[in-house]
């Protein structure tokens, strides 16, 4: 941005921001999860799946918003590790009999593992073209695990063990949530999340600046990817029989975008209000699918336009208003 | 004998067909602070980005304290100690200035442990301190202001604790005392880096700072040896000084002064320059005839007033301009100059006020419209559409003009500024600092405007650029095209000027004829005092 741009608009930067402690924030996020892991002794059936449904997106929303939000690395290839995640714990559920912890942090490694090994293609885009880089390999592998036979083609795979009830469905996905968010939370607070940011904003200066760019946006596409693997994973629970058309669907790729815009890119709570967001939409919209699609548009256009930094990034600025470009001279 | 901190060996680096760095030999011996001066476009930031290593060489080596580095990367040759700023600010705008400097100061990890984190945050709020940043410490980076972005840069390079700093053109736009508090800063410097490679445009700060000084010319070095000897070497005024040599060569005699200047005037014509022989007929074209309606000024400004968020950044200025007249607008950084262009041109929401043009309320008038009137602007930072060539450029400050007077107007512009004739089909951006701000210029002349606003056109640009700049626009002045320059160099603002305004904190502190603002004692205190409390 050049100085007259500084003069004529306001720039499109958040106002400073301090963290509070981090035993604080985890403890209000242990809270949290103690409310919602009684959700299920007093709610029902209805209410358990919808609370899967948000969470799922919420914990999705929480990984993406670490590649794209702080790191700035706009990806659309979220199918791809969430697919993998899915196969990953439906092929163990079929040839082993490990503890259903260990298959999912299997499936998280397992969507990490794909990262690193694509990594080296991947970062050599920057920008646009990661993004769409990003896209035409979820869309490769989708279209290779319709293809091949290898891990039952199109037809799918049918999970051995019976699906969990839902109360046991919630409270897996409500740990992936919680997960999700208590690494963002940390991951804030270590020097790490300053290279992050570097690179968001400009990564040849931060590459100047001593920062290896290279490991450190592995870090963050890897950790970003073993989330989803781990959402996948226990996706794969829920569904019972998976098939790729769904498992790698590009409509995992959207709503992870949508979430993560709605609530507001690059804030903590901003993926588990635009989760909320969009699953009450569509619960209110059922049976207009057409309506739904439209609307969801539009709201996704009226955020972008409006409130660019999202739900919650607009509710912390109206809260606390943005310093003047000079108002705190003579401090 | 020690292996000097930086040498560069047959560097060279060509872009497309164009050689930046022409097989340079260079080398910055430890305890020295080496200057690189040379014309807009000469390769200065081209070797820094070679040596940082954002820049990878076509040919030759890099070697810092005798290792070979030419095959590392940026970061790790930051961690190596390779320290630099960027000409044009780059900070990491969504990160406090803090966040920006405690980045670089994660990676200053010398051999020999790293710090803590807490010692590195101390350390980064002390050298906020000695840069004047702590005010805004903890403000996003992306909402400064450009100077103190540029501060930022040298904070943030300071931070990663270089053995060699290269600098490159942090003191463009600093006035008197700000550049005396940068020249202070820099010699204290010295202590704490091995070396420092300044590129600078400020004499003063070469002169001041640099032990020896590298000139550079077409990515070649044409002249390096002790600051004192190659400022008054003839060869170098030719292609870089220009009439600045004057001021700095003190000790040449009268008659090599003369020698100077025509030996500039030689350089100057070859680039097709300098001799700006123009009949007023063709630049007259330029006028629209059928101004003149009323008696009164050309532009009247009554109680302009501008906010900026809390701040009040223009308070009641009031400001006439006649018919054909330059009108040079003055004052420290953060007077208001700037904003005032902006208002002028419709570019912001005014509190109070009302401005007049050729007997027209203008007033909220959106920028569009305010040129279409005849008002032109030529704003700070010169903005050329880069995927456009020169004399689209040219042609699309035109308007909606018929073609047959875009071609006249073409012409008179070519007249003016005969080098952008030479380079029409060039890529607007593919062009040297100087010859993007003719271009500038000549864009917003292409409207045909009978006033032009003209802000800051002289930064960072060689002074023999500025030179030749300030050479077209006195054939403009003659063409009959009213002027308002915005100026921070007090001589060469009231050179061309009629008239002069001085803007202190927002409002009009001085103004008069030429000679009777710079004989008033107080445009130094202005200058001065208001510089001395940011």
């Amino acid at each position: 941005m050049t100085a007259p741009d500084l003069l004529t608009r306001a720039p499109d930067v958040p106002g400073p921001r301090r963290l509070p402690p981090l035993t604080r924030e985890l403890g209000l996020l242990a809270a949290l999860a103690v409310a919602l892991f009684l959700v299920p002794y007093v709610a029902g059936e209805y209410v358990l799946q919808i609370g899967y449904l948000v969470l799922q997106l919420a914990a999705l929303g929480t990984a993406w918003n670490l590649l794209a939000g702080y790191t700035g690395m706009v990806s659309l290839g979220s199918a791809a590790f969430v697919g993998i995640g899915v196969y990953t714990v439906a092929e163990l559920d079929n040839h082993s009999s490990l503890p259903l912890p260990l298959a999912f942090l299997l499936a998280g490694a397992a969507a990490a593992v794909f990262a690193l090994l694509v990594s080296p293609a991947m970062f050599r885009l920057r920008g646009l073209y990661f993004t769409i880089g990003t896209l035409a390999l979820a869309e490769a592998l989708r279209l290779w695990m319709v293809n091949s036979s290898l891990f039952g083609g199109a037809s799918g795979i049918f999970l051995r063990s019976r699906a969990p009830k839902s109360y046991a469905l919630y409270w897996m996905v409500l740990g992936a949530a919680v997960l999700a968010t208590a690494v963002t939370l940390v991951v804030l607070r270590l020097p790490l999340a300053l290279r992050l940011n570097a690179i968001r904003d400009d990564e040849d200066v931060a590459k100047q600046m001593g920062v290896f760019t290279f490991r450190t946006k592995l870090i963050a596409f890897s950790l970003s990817a073993f989330l989803m693997g781990v959402v996948g994973g226990i996706q794969a629970l829920n569904l019972g029989v998976v098939e790729p058309y769904g498992s790698f669907g590009l409509s995992w790729t959207v709503d992870i975008v949508m979430v993560a815009i709605i609530g507001g890119l690059a804030t903590r709570t901003g993926p588990w209000i635009g989760a909320a967001f969009a699953v009450v939409l569509e619960e209110a919209l059922k049976g207009y699918a057409e309506l739904h699609l439209a609307i969801t548009g539009i709201v996704v256009l009226l955020v972008i336009r409006f409130a660019p930094r999202g739900v919650r990034g607009t509710l912390t600025a109206r809260v606390r208003p943005r310093a003047s470009l000079t108002g705190d001279r003579g401090r | 004998m020690t292996a000097p901190v930086l040498a560069v060996h047959g560097l060279t680096r060509r872009f497309g067909g164009v050689t930046a760095v022409d097989d340079l030999d260079l080398a910055v011996q430890p305890g020295e602070v080496l200057g690189v001066i040379g014309p807009n476009g000469a390769g200065k930031s081209t070797l820094v980005g070679l040596v940082c290593g954002a820049l990878s060489p076509s040919a030759g080596t890099i070697s810092l304290a005798g290792d070979d580095i030419t095959r590392l990367d940026a970061a790790h040759r930051a961690r190596l100690g390779i320290g630099r700023t960027h000409q044009i600010p780059r900070p990491f705008a969504r990160m406090t200035v803090l966040e920006n400097l405690m980045l670089a100061a994660s990676a200053a990890g010398a051999p020999g442990g790293r710090h803590r984190s807490r010692d590195r945050r101390a350390d980064c709020l002390r050298i906020l301190h000695r840069t004047g940043l702590s005010d805004v410490a903890d403000q996003a980076a992306g909402r400064l202001t450009l100077l103190r972005r540029k501060r930022l840069e040298l904070a943030r390079a300071m931070a990663l604790k270089p053995r060699l700093l290269m600098l490159d053109e942090i003191g463009a736009g600093l006035v008197e005392s700000e550049t005396r508090e940068l020249v202070d800063l820099i010699r204290q410097l010295r202590q704490e880096c091995e070396s420092m490679l300044l590129i600078e445009h400020v004499m003063e700060v070469i002169t001041a700072c640099c032990d020896r000084t590298a000139v550079l010319d077409f990515g070649r070095l044409i002249a390096i040896g002790s600051t004192k000897d190659v400022l008054a070497d003839p060869a170098v005024a030719a292609v870089y000084l220009g009439t600045a040599a004057v001021d700095h060569a003190g000790a040449a005699p009268a008659a090599e002064a003369g020698r100077i200047v025509e030996a500039h005037q030689d350089a100057g014509s070859g680039l097709g320059m300098a001799a700006v022989d123009i009949s007023d007929r063709t630049v007259r074209s330029l006028v629209d005839v059928g101004g003149e309606r009323d008696g009164g000024p050309l532009l009247t400004v009554e109680d302009l007033t501008v906010d900026y968020g809390g701040l009040r950044a223009l308070r009641g200025v009031q400001l006439t301009v006649g018919h054909g007249e330059t009108v040079t607008l003055l004052g420290a950084n953060g007077a208001g100059k700037t904003t005032f262009a902006h208002a002028l041109a419709g570019a912001l929401p005014l509190a109070a006020g009302r401005i007049r043009f050729d007997g027209r309320d203008i007033t909220g008038l959106r920028p569009d419209r305010v040129t279409a009137l005849g008002l032109a602007q030529c704003l700070e930072g010169r903005r050329i559409f880069g995927s456009l060539t020169v004399e689209e450029n040219l042609v699309l400050g035109a308007g909606t003009a018929a073609a047959p007077a875009r071609r006249e107007r073409l012409d008179a512009v070519y007249s003016i500024f005969p080098i952008l004739a030479q380079l029409r089909r060039h890529s607007g951006v593919a062009m040297s600092g100087g010859q993007q701000q003719m271009l500038a210029i000549g864009r917003a002349l292409m409207s045909a405007p009978r006033l032009l606003v003209l802000d800051e056109i002289s930064l960072g640009l060689a002074p023999i650029a500025v030179d030749r700049l300030y050479q077209a626009l006195s054939a403009i002045q003659a063409s009959g095209v009213a002027m308002v320059l915005v100026e921070q160099n007090i001589a060469r603002g009231l050179s061309l000027a009629q008239r002069a305004y001085v803007l202190s904190r927002g409002e009009v502190a001085l103004a008069g004829t030429p000679d009777e603002v710079s004989r008033n004692p107080a445009l130094a205190a202005l200058y001065v005092g208001e510089a001395a409390d940011r």
